[in-house]
């Protein structure tokens, strides 16, 4: 009996181990996942000298679970050198297209469901069926500076630029972004709203999804180039993580056409935000 | 004056026990009593730096000792140095984390 929970309390340990090692780049995986393994190996054999097996595996699981902040470590400091966006996100017309594409599919699947038909029967019994979605929006709208930053960093703007037209162009890139996500977050949990409201999690779930929703636009301008609004690449980190002190420690990232460099601090804070740095055209023919 | 670089008390400690001989991560977690969530990250963060490298143990060896292949640590120069810096400033980190007793 004992030894049977061993093995069952052993399984579940690999398994978090497996789930946590998910998270990790996938060219570190199988190293993080071996050396997380032989280490719980030493674990276990501590585990089974002692008295109390129950209070020793539940030594192994913290271990395990400690995994999971390796892994996102990992998984946010090892940036893959010259690591290419997603294509279908890269320039501001294919990000616009993909958005319109997936906008498109969840507004025909809501049409073309039994989505559409439930909404207009309840817009019938009770027409101010609207007000719970415009209210989760501004719910979302509220809980979204907990999750990330408002501010889109700071964009120096030289004088013998088009700035205006630059900052004009960024803005109505953000408000395109912002209204195919609507459609998509919207009728996506009405499409939905079977699955979800088995589980009893659709207003959650909607709430869930406008968050992340406005969230993911909100980081995607921050990452883009303010000039021809493509997704800047190559990030090399700069600064040591473990020495802060008196030291700039960040990323920095840059814009395939040459455009300029933006620096990205590890901890942001009011005084140090991320900062655009323009390239003069005398740096273009490094990137043709 | 050349600036001196300052780590967190969490990473002197770290340092401080593979310096004992605590030479891998779950034997650095047991001298220092902090948990795999901290140790683990920081253990990288260390090695990103320079501060200290890493090595696997060769799978001969291992399987000679009936067990998996460790992946073993180690101080580098800069490390050496900066564990030197850090042990005055935190004048305790010698008592906190003593040498490994085998």
């Amino acid at each position: 009996m004992i030894i049977r929970r061993w093995v069952d309390s052993s399984c579940l340990d690999y398994a978090i181990l497996r789930l946590a090692a998910l998270l990790v780049p996938r060219r570190e995986r199988q190293e993080w996942f071996a050396e997380w393994k032989a280490e719980l190996w030493y674990v276990l054999r501590g585990c089974n000298g002692g008295a109390h097996t129950s209070c020793l595996n539940r030594e192994a699981l913290r271990f395990c679970l400690g995994a999971f902040r390796d892994a996102l470590w990992l998984r946010r400091n090892c940036s893959t050198p010259n690591s290419r966006p997603l294509l279908w996100l890269q320039s501001p017309l294919q990000c616009i297209g993909f958005l319109a594409v997936v906008a498109a599919v969840a507004v025909f699947f809501f049409f073309h469901s039994g989505a559409r038909d439930t909404i207009l029967a309840a817009e019938l019994v009770h027409p101010e069926f609207i007000f719970p979605y415009l209210l989760m929006i501004v719910i979302a709208l509220a809980i979204l500076p907990a999750t990330t930053s408002l501010g889109l960093g700071e964009y120096p703007t030289p004088p013998d630029s088009p700035a205006r037209a630059r900052r004009f162009r960024r803005w109505i890139f953000l408000g395109i972004k912002f209204a195919l996500i609507l459609p998509i977050v919207s009728c996506g949990t009405l499409d939905l709203a079977p699955i979800l409201s088995a589980t009893g999690l659709q207003p959650q779930a909607i709430l869930v999804g406008y968050v992340l929703a406005f969230r993911w636009v909100l980081v995607d301008q921050r990452r883009r180039c303010p000039v021809c609004l493509r997704l800047l690449t190559n990030p090399a980190r700069i600064g040591q993580a473990s020495q802060t002190f008196l030291e700039w420690y960040g990323t920095e990232f840059l814009c395939v056409k040459g455009h300029g460099l933006l620096h990205v601090p590890e901890i942001p804070t009011t005084y140090s935000t991320q900062r655009w740095l323009d390239l003069d055209p005398s740096w273009g023919s490094l990137f043709s | 004056m050349a600036i001196e670089p300052k780590l967190s008390h969490t990473a002197a400690m770290i340092l401080q026990a593979i310096h004992c001989g605590c030479v891998y991560g779950y034997n650095v977690m047991e001298t220092t009593g902090l948990p795999s969530g901290t140790v683990y990250p920081a253990l990288r963060r260390l090695e990103q730096d320079g501060l200290i490298r890493s090595q696997w143990e060769r799978q001969s060896v291992a399987d000679a000792g009936q067990r998996p292949p460790r992946k073993y640590y180690k101080l580098t120069r800069s490390g050496r140095v900066i564990l030197e810096a850090s042990q005055k400033r935190y004048p305790l980190l010698a008592k906190l984390v003593s040498p490994e007793v085998e």
